[in-house]
């Protein structure tokens, strides 16, 4: 039961990830390989406020998500000066970059990480009170990320995906969008880290690797990019087939790449027979056609 | 500590372990120069590169060119397929950057998964010892390993030049990459020099990964790492400057050689995202030398 | 003061070749003006320099005597420079109300924590705009289209959507790049209608075109452009009358 709970809980955290990613990389447009550098950014800030400064959790969870919002927006202000493509490249330096800096730093507890993370829920209500605060916080992030893409604010963040010069020569800044859009995606990682840092108390530098982001991106392609509740289907999907084959028993070294090996042959196929992902219009619908044609 | 004979002994095991950095970087900056391309997919090839030369020489006992002579068989097939039955029908569907990203991206993992459920994660090298022999020149010390490596990034850089300057194929890859749609009107095939580039590309990389493999222990994930350092090369050198990447990847392994006269160990990986981020920032466009131009670099 | 536009000594080259050779042009209140010459002349280009998608190497542009030289793209839409694109730029995966919908100077959705926390003046501002988009379409003949897709509807009509969607505001200038290309039949004429009463309602508009019998009808003056210089300014009689000219562009 116990692991039953842990993998939702798990499966709650990845469809935040999901979610934001999604809002970033699928209706944002913007390419970046740098959700997991948030999400730990997010993770160590809350545990480093909760060792150091005994900090209430709630304040050190927004903080940790504050962090990675700031962080973020010294990313994209950077390089989407230069220009779109450029933020691909400055996200995968900037995640190897600071997570080479976490693993070195003693402060981050070096490649170790952070252990003793204190348990602020004890006892028998601690799993429970995780399971709500997680999928309370899945189901707020995904329909708050729903309600900011429709709209007149959803419609503005499709049409500068459409034609962003058209766009910005109606008056419309499309730079400072993309800023707002890329640091809610990363804030909402942040506060992923954050909860993620206080239910399992101990985080490290190899949770947060650049892999982490092709797995985030498997979610939201499977799924279906820019549809709302295409990464909750994918993080469930992406999550629960492992468990599945865990039991068949396979040694280890066996287990790790077959998954790898199904994700990666999932992307590839969706991306060649089914580019809009399990949740996304079909194509016989105008709206997929004129989306297709773009 | 500023010893002239360390200094020099520094700057060329400098330039020699730059070597595999500067072929490589030949050929993902060549591909991004024509295609346009952020080819991820490269860190596959060089997986698939390294462990085919892994198997040929110790799981089949075959002679060393035969086993450079398969890699380049499979590499070549690979990276062709790739651009074939995949890129190709991204380019004819319109695809956005971003399918290309992720195209290129999941299907290097996909090999890299592959490549770990057959080999397992165990660093591997090519042959039992890495130790190569050394000669003192000067008070240099020089391994074959050097010689080798300068040989190849020597050969490999002129090799592309006369290519580039000299040959019809390699002036139909300039026109591709200057207009893709005007050269087609000039009765230039883009996807043959599409193909044409992933072949060179090839070649780069199994000269690369011998290299590399012959140097030390390889994992299904060090060519991930390896292409940062191509994407850094390229960027600093100037996106559609191939050989100003090339450059700009042996001043990289010089700074990064030197900074150990300053520097603790552990931090010289930093140095090198340090410099990707100035890269970033400050030459956007590449570092542009005003008076030094190589002949393929104006665009 | 009627001048709307005026551009002092522009200058601007891509490496060898000059698309804008030391450009001075005014435009007057309800005046329309032609901008003619071959292929390359650098037209389009003097359009990007006069609403920012370009900067110029030197020189100062004044709207309504203010220099808008250091305001980007998007805050020059707002002064009031409003143009249109040679192929159009729609929004493709929207309709054709939604194109015209992100257009108004204060639109709703810009800002992020108004759409979240304003949700009364959201709501308002987006009737207006609704109602003043289906005033737009109806005068253009198109109200009937305001549900289609944008990529549904015919050239000639995609290209009548590209200038409704600049009218949502009332700014003091028009630019529009070749907006007969390709146009015939009801929609020419409607375009010819609508630009005449733009100028008429007192917006400066400037006219790239290569139709010279559209040029000739709509146009009191007009500016002969030729390797980024221009060559000849007067009225559409004097520059069809001039014999350079017509040997460099009319063809003999």
């Amino acid at each position: 039961m116990e692991y039953l709970a842990t993998v939702t809980i798990l499966i709650a955290i990845y469809v935040i990830l999901a979610a934001s990613y999604n809002l970033v990389i699928g209706y944002g447009g913007l390419a970046t390989v740098a959700h997991p550098i948030f999400f730990a950014i997010g993770a160590y800030v809350s545990g480093l406020l909760a060792i150091h400064v005994g900090m209430p959790p709630i304040l050190s969870v927004a903080l940790g998500a504050v962090a990675a919002m700031v962080a973020s927006v010294l990313l994209a202000a950077s390089s989407l000066r230069v220009s779109g493509d450029y933020l691909l490249i400055a996200s995968l330096g900037f995640q190897l970059g600071l997570l080479q800096l976490i693993r070195n730093l003693e402060l981050t507890g070096g490649p170790g990480g952070l252990s003793n993370i204190p348990s602020t829920i004890t006892g028998a209500a601690r799993t429970p009170a995780f399971l709500a605060i997680t999928i309370g916080l899945a189901a707020v992030s995904v329909l708050g990320i729903r309600a900011i893409v429709r709209g007149p604010y959803g419609r503005a963040i499709t049409a500068m995906r459409d034609e962003e010069l058209a766009f910005t020569a109606l008056g419309r800044n499309a730079m400072s969008m993309k800023i707002v859009i890329f640091a809610i995606g990363c804030g909402v990682a942040g506060m992923a880290g954050g909860v993620y840092a206080y239910y399992f108390q101990y985080v490290s530098p190899e949770q947060f690797e650049v892999l982490q982001s092709a797995q985030i991106l498997t979610m939201v392609v499977l799924g279906g990019m820019a549809t709302a509740y295409g990464p909750v289907v994918g993080a469930v999907l992406l999550l629960a087939i492992p468990q599945a084959i865990t039991f068949l028993n396979l040694p280890q070294n066996i287990m790790a790449p077959l998954q790898g090996i199904i994700f990666t042959v999932l992307v590839l196929l969706f991306l060649f027979l089914r580019p809009t992902g399990i949740m996304g219009a079909s194509e016989s619908k105008p709206r997929a056609r004129a989306t297709e044609a773009a | 500590m500023y010893d002239p004979v360390i200094l020099a002994q520094i700057f060329w095991t400098g330039v020699a372990t730059s070597a595999p950095h500067v072929l490589m970087t030949l050929g993902f900056a060549l591909t991004l120069k024509v295609t346009g391309l952020w080819n991820f997919a490269q860190a596959g090839f060089m997986a698939i590169a390294f462990y085919t030369m892994f198997f040929a020489l110790n799981g089949l006992d075959l002679p060393i060119f035969i086993a450079v002579l398969l890699a380049i068989g499979t590499t070549v097939v690979a990276s062709l397929a790739t651009e074939v039955y995949g890129l190709q029908v991204l380019r004819e569907r319109q695809s956005g950057n971003l399918t290309f990203f992720i195209f290129t991206l999941i299907l290097s993992q996909f090999i890299m998964y592959v490549i770990t459920l057959i080999f397992g994660t165990e660093p591997q090298t090519l042959f039992k010892s890495i130790l190569s022999p050394v000669q003192i020149i000067g008070g240099v010390a020089v391994s074959d390993w050097d010689l080798l490596g300068v040989g190849l990034m020597v050969m490999g850089m002129v090799a592309l030049w006369l290519f580039m300057a000299f040959t019809k194929e390699g002036q139909f890859l300039t026109a591709v990459s200057d207009n893709a749609k005007l050269a087609e009107l000039y009765g230039i095939s883009a996807r043959r020099s599409y193909r044409v580039t992933a072949v060179i590309a090839s070649l780069f990389i199994v000269a690369s990964m011998y290299l590399v493999g012959s140097h030390g222990g390889v994992v299904p994930n060090s060519p991930l790492e390896l292409i940062l350092g191509a994407v850094l090369g390229t960027l600093l050198g100037g996106i559609g400057r191939v050989f100003a990447a090339a450059a700009a990847s042996i001043f990289l392994a010089l700074i990064q050689s030197f900074s150990i006269l300053v520097l603790a160990s552990r931090w010289q990986n930093l140095l090198l995202y340090g410099f990707l981020f100035v890269a970033i920032v400050v030459f956007p466009r590449g570092v542009r030398l005003p008076k030094f131009r190589f002949a393929l670099a104006g665009r | 003061m009627t001048q709307v536009l005026r551009t002092v000594d522009l200058n601007k080259r891509f490496g060898g070749i000059v698309v804008s050779d030391n450009i001075n042009i005014t435009i007057d209140r309800g005046e329309i003006l032609g901008l003619i010459g071959p292929n390359g002349a650098g037209k389009t280009s003097l359009f990007n320099l006069i609403s920012g998608v370009l900067r110029p190497d030197s020189g100062s542009i004044f709207l309504n005597g203010q220099a808008v030289d250091t305001s980007p793209l998007y805050k020059r839409a707002r002064m009031g420079i409003a143009r249109t694109w040679q192929n159009m730029l729609l929004f493709r995966t929207m309709t054709v109300i939604e194109n015209l919908l992100i257009a108004p100077r204060e639109y709703a959705g810009e800002s992020i924590l108004r759409v979240t926390f304003g949700l009364g003046s959201v709501r308002s501002a987006e009737r207006q705009a609704r109602e003043r988009a289906l005033g737009i379409l109806d005068r253009m003949g198109l109200a009937g289209t305001a549900e289609s897709m944008v990529t549904d509807l015919p050239f000639g009509q995609q290209k009548l959507i590209g200038l409704a969607r600049t009218l949502m505001n009332d700014g003091p200038l028009l630019l529009l790049d070749e907006p007969m290309a390709g146009v015939e039949g009801a929609a020419y004429e409607t375009m010819q209608a609508v630009v005449r009463q733009e100028a008429a309602l007192g917006r400066a508009v400037c006219v790239v075109e290569h139709n010279v019998s559209f040029i000739r009808d709509l146009c009191s003056r007009a500016v002969f452009m030729a390797n980024g210089k221009i060559l000849q300014d007067g009225t559409v009689e004097e520059l069809i009358a001039s014999k350079a000219l017509t040997e460099l562009y009319f063809g003999v």
